[in-house]
């Protein structure tokens, strides 16, 4: 009866196992925070809406202004969704009869509202401000994204605490005189000057918080 | 000289390191896609929590609003519109030739009401009030297309706030023509402020005199800079 000798191959294991146990922790953390971070899961939210409204025509290629519709993002927390009243103020002459407008119409006629779906959600726990923040330079696209030329809107930014946090650590780079609030195409990074920011900052009197009790009351 | 494993080891090892090589295409994949669901909640925390939000749903009433609308036939405070200058532009039973008191006519009102008339009014009549607005142009493209009218459209140019007719109505007509509407206009009662339908009529006032000013309603000081700069 022979006896069992390990092969001559098993002295390379005890390398393999070492380089494993080094790289594959390594690899697991990098999993977890390139997987599961906000910009992997939020990011690119685009839930298909029940009326087919493009952005990128009315915003884009019309040039409406964002408050036209969405009026009480200077004077409130929420940015609101319009009433069919706003979309009809065009859409009893323009288009009337497009298979598209059929939920807006329903609206109009029965005065129960369209049932848009949300895409950009906070947890519960947060209190954002819109008006706190369109009413002292930060524009809409510095959140949105170019809204102007989505045909269908997804979330741009990750909405995470992260997120809010650097900007609340550093606003100056997205700070905007309030003429441009609504100009999704202008960058302050670039057609304004660090001095020009600084003026701003000071105007608009910033000196965002990053205590807990900010966000979170 | 270094022995080496059995084949179908080798071979299982480098198929496992290749497998490593998967999951980073696919999140990279999945940050540069869309995505029509919303992602997974594994932790839930306190992220949705039994409460009523701005514009959220509320099944237990029969149109499905958490925010409720007023009852019919309340007046909220200051709402009564007993003053019919402030909120209908009327005085005495004309059209009102001035602001109301409340509201001086300084250069912060009316530079409020060119912004305002910049967001509500130019889509349709233009950012000089010529009726040229984008929404304009493309509804009367609509209108002119060769298979007739698109999906039923049925517009009517917009007016020019320079048509001599315009040019004349009192800034209270203006303003009511601005919360109520007028033949094809809707009313944007509801979408602006009071205050604010009232800057956009003194703007559209400055607006109509801008551009259909004299050289007499200049001051002599600043003459000359106009024949200057204005050819």
């Amino acid at each position: 009866m022979s006896r069992f000798l390990f092969p001559r191959w098993s002295n390379l294991l005890l390398p393999t196992i070492i380089l494993a146990a080094t790289t594959i922790p390594v690899y697991a953390l990098f999993f977890v925070a390139y997987g599961f971070s906000p910009k992997t899961l939020d990011v690119g939210y685009q839930p298909t809406q029940v009326v087919p409204y493009s952005h990128a025509l009315h915003a884009g290629e019309l040039g409406l202004d964002c408050r036209y519709c969405h009026i009480s993002v200077e004077k409130a927390a929420h940015a609101s969704v319009p009433a069919t009243q706003t979309c009809m103020n065009c859409h009893t002459l323009i288009r009337p009869d497009s298979p598209k407008l059929a939920k807006v119409k329903e609206s109009f006629t029965t005065g129960l509202p369209v049932q848009w779906t949300r895409i950009h959600k906070l947890p519960e726990y947060a209190y954002f401000n819109h008006s706190a923040h369109v009413s002292r330079g930060i524009g809409c696209v510095s959140c949105h994204g170019r809204i102007d030329k989505m045909e269908i809107v997804y979330q741009n930014s990750p909405l995470s605490m992260g997120w809010c946090i650097e900007c609340h650590r550093n606003p100056d780079v997205n700070l905007r005189p309030t003429s441009e609030i609504t100009n999704l195409a202008f960058d302050g990074t670039t057609e304004l000057s660090v001095d020009e920011r600084a003026v701003l900052k000071d105007k608009f009197h910033i000196k965002p918080s990053d205590d807990c009790s900010t966000c979170h009351r | 000289m270094i022995s080496l494993p059995p084949r179908w080891m080798l071979f299982a090892g480098v198929l496992a390191t290749l497998a490593l090589a998967v999951p980073p295409f696919v999140i990279a994949r999945v940050r540069a896609t869309p995505d029509s669901n919303r992602a997974v909640h594994l932790f839930f925390d306190m992220d949705f929590q039994p409460k009523f939000r701005p514009q959220s749903a509320n099944p237990l009433f029969a149109d499905g609003r958490a925010q409720r609308t007023a009852v019919a036939g309340t007046v909220a405070r200051g709402e009564a519109g007993l003053d019919t200058h402030l909120s209908e532009g009327v005085v005495g039973g004309k059209w009102a030739d001035t602001l109301p008191a409340s509201m001086p006519v300084t250069r912060e009102l009316l530079e409020r009401g060119q912004g305002r008339f910049n967001i509500y009014c130019s889509a349709c009549h233009g950012y000089g009030g010529y009726g040229d607005g984008t929404v304009n142009v493309r509804a009367m493209t609509l209108m002119s297309s060769s298979d007739g009218p698109a999906n039923g459209t049925s517009w009517v140019q917009a007016k020019s706030l320079h048509d001599p007719i315009v040019r004349d109505h009192a800034v209270g007509m203006i303003f009511n023509v601005a919360t109520n509407g007028i033949r094809t206009m809707s009313g944007y009662g509801a979408q602006i402020d009071v205050a604010d339908r009232w800057a956009i009529a003194a703007y559209v006032k400055t607006l109509q005199l801008s551009q259909n000013a004299s050289m007499q309603s200049v001051p002599p000081e600043l003459r000359d800079r106009i024949k200057k700069e204005v050819k």
